[in-house]
């Protein structure tokens, strides 16, 4: 009940500021044509025989025009397109959060060999070269949908895992945490009832932000032809409009489309998170979320460049937000 | 004290690559029982017997007869030789010998991209850092939340569009002459410099702003730093402080970040040479996981990783041997 009335709190802030107001607006929005794609689709994306309506441009018939060569209307394929991105976001985002929460609790409460294992595993996945790992698994494994969002999920819990350790370090020493050992409190009590509360914040913010990411990398995958070969998105969408021949002919239609879907839902989740970001963690600048996005991309240039200085303002940042959270004075 | 730092660093990485080398020897193996049967899937119109005389042939062309502890242990002899093993393509090319084909190629699109996104993100995120909280920064961050949300794909298409076929300013398919043709004439030079123009400027425009906002942030925490502050107060000039204090000790995190992120850029840039049909590693990596080449694409992996832990050492090694300051200990 309490956890709910803080989710509630903190969509109240999210929606009293201003910028929030549009990223939650956005992703509502994005949800209601995910949700009402049929009804919303004016014709049936997956149709291909429309050969009288080939390549026509934007007109009020078909509203982004059709493509050149099958003369599917590209309005119903982007409004089926948002159900893909969303669900393999948000899914991945949601189970990223999940896995990391607790493998970073363990991490930062259990510490010993518990820590270090983890801590290995981290070190090793930051060396593998992302895309190509996540291609090789896609052929190994499958390209099947769910099989798609467990390897986004396999590789994409470290960063959050280090984060969260380094927030678990500074609450352990915490009185509220001391408190409880000393009263005989398990373990597993613990990093559950006290610990993995004082992540919570941090993890809803974290599920926006890494949405986003798994969206781009998702449209990145699709776009090599590596996604799910049976569901339309828009990555997919991009690589037929460049075999189509939409740069040959000039239908910029073709390739806008799904690159403005693209663009307006990886924006309105960043958007939202780096507002419940501003919101939860007041003295943490808005440029360092920003940063932390461009590394948690795929096709991200410095890979582990600032972090040093990153996570150390964050833990000065974060050990205040603990002490709010839990009214409990918390020093490092 | 320093000196038992990086042996154990070494050590260290030394073990990390070995764990990665054990992964990328058996994720191919994921899954089927007889890694001949990767090279040579079961099809439908050929018989029991004649399946298993081509297994059988091909487990003695590929080494794949011995037990998989031995085959394990042959891979690791053949690493030691730099043999990166053998592709699975028709006539049984080394994988080294395909990827050194390749690399120069990849590496003019990624150096290129690097110098030029290193000279132009560090002017931009120094302006940014002088003018604090004004229009100029203001507008690093506007573009930096624009930009993450772009996928590099989607820009190297509107690039190939517009300039390409619209304008026709460069050729926006690479021209398969440009590798077979290839001399050191001006009239060569030239080609590759306007070959290469849309894939560099299509990344550039990411690693720029991503330079500029490390460079940004650098420069903002080190202005903060004491040693700013007892300049200030020993009177000294306004730009020697600018330029000998805060620039110099800003550069430092971004130099030495340049050998990480190269690794992050090959692998980023698997998508762009597949727009462009550029004939690098990327496009070398794709075909091998079209053609299920798994020789093939776990050498370019492995290469990639080995490239970052080297990278990291090497960064790790500088920061302890260079900068005073840092305590020997857990980097984390």
């Amino acid at each position: 009940m309490k956890k709910l009335k803080n989710i509630g709190s903190l969509l109240k802030r999210i929606w009293g500021h201003k910028q929030g107001k549009v990223g939650l607006v956005m992703v509502s929005f994005l949800i209601l044509v995910a949700v009402f794609a049929p009804i919303i689709a004016p014709y049936d994306p997956y149709d291909v025989t429309q050969r009288a309506a080939k390549g026509l441009p934007p007109s009020s018939k078909h509203l982004l025009g059709t493509t050149i060569n099958s003369g599917q209307d590209i309005f119903s394929m982007l409004v089926y397109g948002t159900r893909v991105s969303l669900l393999v976001g948000v899914t991945s985002g949601v189970c990223i959060a999940v896995v990391g929460s607790i493998l970073g609790v363990m991490a930062g409460y259990l510490g010993g060999f518990v820590d270090s294992l983890i801590m290995r595993i981290v070190d090793i996945m930051l060396v593998i070269p992302t895309l190509p790992l996540v291609i090789v698994l896609t052929n190994v494994l499958g390209r099947d949908f769910w099989i798609i969002i467990l390897i986004f999920v396999a590789l994409g819990w470290t960063g959050l895992a280090r984060t969260i350790r380094s927030l678990v370090l500074v609450l352990k020493n915490s009185n509220y945490v001391k408190a409880a050992e000393l009263a005989g409190a398990s373990r597993w009590h613990i990093m559950i009832r006290h610990i993995l509360p004082g992540t919570s914040h941090l993890l809803i913010m974290s599920t926006a932000l890494s949405s986003a990411g798994i969206m781009v990398a998702e449209a990145g995958l699709s776009f090599l032809g590596l996604g799910d070969p049976t569901a339309i998105s828009w990555g997919k969408m991009l690589a037929d409009a460049q075999s189509g021949g939409a740069l040959l002919f000039g239908a910029w239609w073709w390739i806008f489309a799904p690159g403005l879907g693209i663009f307006l839902a990886v924006f309105s989740f960043m958007r939202l998170g780096i507002v419940m970001e501003e919101i939860v963690n007041p003295r943490m600048k808005q440029t360092s979320s920003v940063y932390k996005l461009f590394r948690s991309l795929d096709s991200s240039y410095i890979e582990d460049v600032f972090s040093s200085m990153d996570e150390y303002s964050q833990i000065g940042a974060k050990g205040l937000q603990g002490g709010e959270t839990h009214e409990a004075s918390v020093k490092a | 004290m320093k000196y038992t730092y990086v042996i154990k660093r070494v050590l260290y990485s030394i073990f990390v690559f070995a764990i990665v080398i054990t992964l990328n020897f058996f994720i191919p193996r994921i899954g089927v029982d007889d890694p001949a049967e990767r090279y040579y899937p079961p099809q439908g119109n050929m018989s029991e017997i004649e399946y298993e005389i081509i297994k059988q042939v091909t487990r003695q062309q590929y080494g794949f007869h011995v037990s998989t502890w031995q085959q394990y242990t042959n891979y690791l002899k053949g690493l030691f030789r730099g043999d990166l093993g053998t592709s699975f393509r028709p006539g049984s090319p080394a994988v080294i010998d395909l990827i050194a084909a390749r690399l120069p190629w990849t590496l003019v699109l990624s150096v290129s991209t690097m110098i030029i996104g290193l000279i132009v993100g560090v002017l931009f995120g120094v302006l940014a850092a002088v003018k604090r909280g004004r229009w100029q920064d203001t507008m690093l961050l506007n573009a930096s939340t624009v930009m993450v949300a772009l996928p590099a794909f989607f820009i190297a298409l509107i690039l190939s569009f517009y300039l390409g076929f619209e304008w026709e300013i460069f050729p926006a398919y690479t021209d398969p002459n440009m590798v077979s043709n290839f001399a050191w004439t001006w009239e060569s030079i030239r080609r590759v410099a306007q070959n290469a123009a849309l894939p560099i400027l299509s990344m550039v425009v990411g690693s720029v702003i991503s330079y500029a906002q490390g460079t940004r942030n650098a420069v903002i925490a080190v202005t903060n730093e004491d040693f700013v502050l007892t300049a200030r107060a020993k009177g000294l000039k306004q730009s020697t402080i600018r330029y000998k204090h805060i620039l110099r000790n800003s550069m430092l995190p971004i130099v030495t970040s340049l050998g990480m992120s190269i690794s992050g850029l090959i692998g980023g840039q698997v998508v762009i040479e597949q727009v462009f049909n550029w004939n690098g590693m990327g496009t070398l990596f794709l075909e091998a996981n079209n053609s299920n080449d798994y020789p093939l694409m776990m050498g370019i992996m492995l290469l990639l990783s080995g490239f970052t832990i080297f990278a990291i050492l090497v960064t790790d090694l500088v920061y302890v041997l260079l900068d005073p300051r840092v305590t020997v200990g857990d980097r984390r």
